[in-house]
């Protein structure tokens, strides 16, 4: 199912759209950069009033953000991998090749989580760099922070990418989709959060799982077990998967 | 009509039996027997419309036949669909790429998608098909003619026992429709074989061995050009100036089925039951002079692949 040499050729495909990519890596490491600088700039103009740029605090600011930059950039890499093949008009001759239709897909999913981690893992290394550097006299972070923190912002980027990669798939169409994901990572699921009568199923919204798996404070008070957390990432993944799966397997072309 | 034999059909690459697509109420093709032999340019007729495609996407298992069976290269579809496919290269309609990326960037997208012996054939497909100096630019950059033939390179990257090639000559210049009928030509003579579907007649007679004309979702004729041509009624041309209504005239002699103004000409029908070219020729110019008709020229007709085209199809009939 995962052949190497079609997840490559996914990797080159994503990689030639050099306008995606710089759009990537200034959402992801630009603003992580920016925003150690315009603390660093602060703190020196004003060192009483201003903290300085690097430390704990500043770290689990700027991993908050990558978190959700990771799903703003998750979208747009996974939309465009989902359905590249099919708006170019190459899927019906990959398809023609007698290859699986579920390992092209397959190669698509893993292409993009092969552009998408590689970015957010710098990011993450970035800021953690950062922070140690520019702590000064605030408290660095530990290990275990650092961790935690980058690995809420990788699941957040696979996460996104993984149900941008379904859905499009599903949808033939990356714009509709794209739209669709933003809106709901960035503006929905966070007003879902305060929505009190969801009750426990608000444990399920992508924000509070990451958040629970990036030891971050709990949004909206809603508090879940790791497990939990992690069960409900992986079951939005695996559902649009799953639908874009099933769309690419049963589509005439 | 089906020509019958249709030809030695001893080793056969493309079988298909009472194949049946609808979509929806609408019939795309209806019980279409089709037999390609192997080692032969095979031309695959028909008006636009006429379910050519359609017929290719069910073959390249693209789409499921509503009845009916394939058989490709000796593998039954879709049971053995990879099997059937691994030897198998195809353009479907316009060839379509990647725009973004490079010819050789296209091929190597696709060579992942083929055996592992693909990748290594990148260079030599894209030096057969003389684009190998073009091959570092992007595909958007490419001309339609180019497209085609960077299609051609991407169907021997799997070095193909079979070729199908749905209008293949679509956009090419002169100049670039000969090239690609010498690279059709040169590929049969490999011992592959080409399933090319056009709607261009001249072509077809020009570059494949075999054809079966498609109409309105069924194989109405198959069989070798050679065949083809000489399977239908005899046809006398007239050219004459006269004030009776020379093909009412004509119509009425016996042995002729049918007489029609074409092209400034009256091409008249001769029945089965017709005398020899000589009887009949004396009698059709006994019945213009008797009305006073001059006559400039009459001649058996040659039949063209393309009137036997028209005869076969609704079109004609539409216009008669």
């Amino acid at each position: 199912m995962f052949d190497l040499r079609l997840i490559s050729a996914e990797v080159l495909k994503l990689r030639r759209r050099r306008g995606m990519l710089i759009l990537a890596a200034l959402l992801t490491l630009g603003v992580a950069l920016l925003m150690f600088a315009v603390a660093g700039i602060q703190h020196a103009g004003d060192p009483a009033r201003y903290r300085p740029a690097g430390g704990a605090i500043a770290f689990g600011d700027t991993a908050y953000v990558l978190t959700m930059m990771a799903m703003v950039m998750g979208v747009i890499v996974g939309g465009t991998a989902g359905t590249q093949d099919i708006e170019s008009g190459v899927f019906r001759d990959l398809a023609a090749t007698g290859r699986s239709r579920l390992a092209l897909f397959s190669a698509r999913m893993t292409g993009a989580w092969a552009v998408v981690l590689p970015i957010l893992a710098a990011s993450m290394a970035a800021t953690a760099v950062l922070s140690l550097v520019l702590a000064d006299s605030a408290p660095t972070p530990d290990l275990g922070m650092i961790a935690s923190r980058t690995a809420g912002v990788l699941v957040a980027g696979a996460l996104s990418t993984a149900m941008a990669v379904g859905l499009s798939a599903l949808a033939g169409s990356r714009g509709a989709v794209i739209g669709v994901l933003l809106a709901f990572f960035l503006v929905v699921q966070l007003l879902l959060i305060d929505v009190g009568v969801l009750g426990a199923a608000r444990q399920g919204i992508p924000a509070v799982a990451i958040d629970r798996i990036a030891d971050a404070q709990a949004r909206g008070g809603v508090h879940v077990a790791l497990g939990t957390a992690i069960i409900a990432v992986i079951a939005w993944g695996v559902a649009a998967l799953g639908l874009g799966a099933w769309k690419t397997k049963t589509r005439e072309i | 009509m089906t020509l019958s034999p249709p030809y030695d059909s001893g080793s056969v690459a493309i079988e298909t039996r009472g194949l049946g697509k609808a979509f929806g109420r609408r019939r795309a093709l209806d019980s279409v027997d089709l037999l390609v032999p192997s080692g032969v340019a095979f031309g695959f007729l028909g008006p636009n419309g006429a379910g050519k495609t359609t017929l290719i996407r069910l073959l390249l298992g693209l789409a499921e036949p509503t009845r009916g069976t394939i058989r490709v290269l000796g593998h039954d579809l879709p049971a053995a669909r990879a099997a059937a496919l691994g030897r198998v290269g195809a353009i479907i309609e316009e060839p379509r790429f990647h725009a973004h990326l490079t010819g050789r960037e296209n091929l190597r997208v696709h060579a992942a998608a083929r055996g592992p012996d693909a990748h290594g054939r990148i260079g030599a497909s894209l030096a057969r098909v003389g684009l190998a100096a073009h091959a570092d630019a992007r595909v958007k950059t490419y001309s339609l003619g180019m497209r085609q033939r960077l299609g051609v390179a991407r169907c021997l990257l799997t070095d193909p026992e079979l070729l199908i090639l749905d209008e293949p000559l679509n956009g090419l210049d002169p100049a670039g429709i000969q090239e690609m009928r010498r690279l059709i030509r040169e590929l049969v003579a490999e011992g592959r074989t080409v399933l090319l579907s056009s709607h261009l007649l001249d072509e077809v007679e020009k570059t494949c061995d075999v054809a079966a004309i498609v109409d309105a979702g069924k194989v109405v004729a198959q069989g070798t050009i050679h065949q083809l041509l000489n399977g239908g009624a005899r046809t006398v041309e007239i050219v004459c100036h006269g004030p009776a209504d020379v093909a009412r005239l004509l119509a009425a002699v016996p042995g002729v089925t049918r007489a029609a103004s074409h092209e400034g000409a009256i091409h008249v029908t001769l029945g089965e039951d017709a005398p020899v070219d000589r009887q009949i020729v004396t009698a059709l110019l006994r019945r213009l002079l008797e009305h006073g008709v001059e006559i400039e020229r009459i001649a058996p007709a040659a039949t063209s692949l393309e009137e036997r085209f028209l005869t076969m199809t609704t079109r004609l009939e539409d216009q008669g």
